[in-house]
């Protein structure tokens, strides 16, 4: 794995524009990401923070805007030049989005095979180590459907991690699982931090997860970054929109 | 995939649609001729295409051939008073026209609509992105092993269903209107025209329904309501896909004949 001086920006989103219809969801968004660093994208639902993140990886093209990963110019590639990149940043997605047809130890094969070339039954051993890693190797054989959603966020960062990333994107990686699990996912994001040097892109809600853990937040509003800065700023900013939604006040000045 | 308000709205929608599909065509195309072929999901693929559809298809099919050749018979006895050449009348119709396309139709309905509402539940659940992620293009995992399916299968529903609208027909005419069997089956009149329409029709559906199912579940947007849309989509789009290979491809064989 690379290993980028610390605070070099790798990622840089210029001016991202993106519509779905006549619905504008970014509307101008910079964001400058630096190397190692945990930054959660915070912001109301249908805020755009998931289209952002997807548009780092290829799975959405922005209307405008230009994005560079490491300088170079990303905005115009096309879904084969982005398989190269889907090898450095790797995607957790909200809802795991293991395949349920497979075993869990299949699951984490597939990057292997198809990334790296692995045979499938080199692929399966290594599959078994990297889901060690996140301490579910004794249900490497069970299938997605047999373990529980906190269960199953490990196995989805098991394989985000079978390409040794970069970057990880974690898509609300804490919704929906129960608190233990949740601190579980919050210490793993910051290990592969601060042992392995891994650039996290965290799209999140949960405010205890955000303030435990990120380095840097980035808040979203109305289509543009509302606020960008460490958690000290957010706790002490007299932004109303941004107090409103960190105190999680359900009267304000933002539009619901 | 919001609704259009206008006629120009329509003809976009319709544009894009159509440059969308042609797209995906053109992406299967590419890994269709391109190893590796997945054995297990083509199997899959066969027994959810063909043998899942095929006591619909005999059925409807069977029902049609005793439907037309009891309208028919009652035709012929009125004004000839004679239905004993009814096979020989009824059958190239059956073989070059109704037997493919009433089969191409069902498969758009049973097979496609089942196609978009996969496809297009992956893709709402992330899982189509997360294939792309995992290099696995969604044309060669998702839509290959359903097209090969489809150009296989079709073109052997169609011969089954020929073969119940042929033997529900004969039941009809014999029963009903006297015709000996022997003289029913007498195949004089259906030519190499007729069955080469026929068989050049089921696998161009063959190959249209996989590809305009999947193409609408690929544009599937949103929840529930989104692959509701994109499945209402295909089962259209195929439909009208199913009628327009029927025409063009009758009339091309008809100035080459």
């Amino acid at each position: 794995m690379p290993s980028p001086t610390p605070s070099e920006p790798i990622i840089e989103f210029r001016g991202i524009h993106k519509a779905f219809g006549a619905k504008t969801v970014l509307d101008g968004v910079d964001l400058t990401l630096r190397a190692g660093e945990i930054c959660f994208i915070i912001g109301k639902s249908g805020a755009g923070k998931s289209v952002l993140v997807k548009h780092l990886v290829g799975l959405l093209r922005p209307d405008a805007g230009t994005i560079t990963f490491h300088g170079d110019d990303i905005t115009d590639y096309t879904e084969r030049d982005f398989y190269p990149l889907r090898h450095r940043c790797t995607y957790v997605f909200q809802h795991s989005t293991l395949f349920d047809s497979m075993t869990l130890a299949e699951n984490v094969a597939l990057p292997l095979r198809k990334h790296r070339g692995l045979s499938h039954p080199d692929s399966l051993t290594a599959a078994v180590d990297y889901l060690a890693k996140v301490d579910m190797q004794r249900h490497a054989a069970r299938r997605p459907a047999d373990i529980g959603d906190g269960l199953r966020k490990r196995v989805a960062i098991a394989r985000a991690l079978t390409l040794d990333p970069e970057v990880i994107i974690f898509d609300e990686p804490t919704t929906g699982l129960d608190p233990h699990s949740a601190v579980d996912v919050d210490r793993l994001i910051r290990a592969l931090s601060d042992r392995e040097g891994v650039t996290s892109l965290v799209v999140s809600h949960d405010l205890r997860s955000i303030f435990s853990i990120a380095d840097r937040i980035v808040m979203l509003y109305q289509g543009r970054v509302r606020l960008d800065g460490p958690p000290a700023a957010f706790r002490t900013t007299d932004d109303p929109i941004v107090h409103q939604f960190v105190g999680g006040l359900p009267e304000g000045p933002m539009e619901l | 995939m919001a609704e259009p308000t206008s006629l120009s709205g329509l003809a976009r929608d319709v544009w894009h649609q159509t440059t969308h599909t042609l797209s995906v065509a053109r992406q299967t195309a590419h890994y269709l001729v391109r190893r590796p072929y997945d054995t297990a999901a083509i199997w899959a693929n066969l027994y959810e295409v063909g043998v899942k559809s095929a006591l619909f298809v005999v059925i409807c099919l069977g029902f049609l051939g005793a439907i037309i050749n009891l309208q028919g018979g009652f035709q012929a006895t009125r004004i000839i008073g004679d239905a004993s050449l009814i096979g020989g009348q009824i059958m190239p119709l059956v073989v070059r026209l109704l037997g493919p396309t009433l089969t191409g139709m069902m498969v758009a309905t049973r097979v496609g609509t089942g196609i978009a509402a996969e496809i297009g539940s992956m893709v709402v659940t992330e899982q189509v992105d997360a294939l792309r992620m995992n290099r696995a293009a969604p044309a060669e995992y998702l839509i290959k092993p359903r097209l090969i399916a489809c150009v296989i299968m079709v073109p052997a529903l169609t011969t089954l269903g020929i073969t119940a609208a042929f033997l529900a027909g004969m039941l009809v005419a014999a029963t009903g209107f006297g015709t000996n069997p022997n003289t029913y089956a007498d195949f004089d009149l259906v030519t190499g025209y007729d069955l080469a329409e026929g068989m050049i029709k089921s696998l161009a559906y063959g190959i249209a329904i996989p590809i305009i199912a999947a193409a609408a579940g690929l544009r599937a947007r949103g929840g529930s309501e989104g692959v509701g849309e994109a499945t209402t989509q295909a089962v259209v789009a195929a439909s009208l896909a199913v009628i327009v290979l029927d025409f063009t491809i009758g009339g091309v064989i008809f100035f080459l004949r």
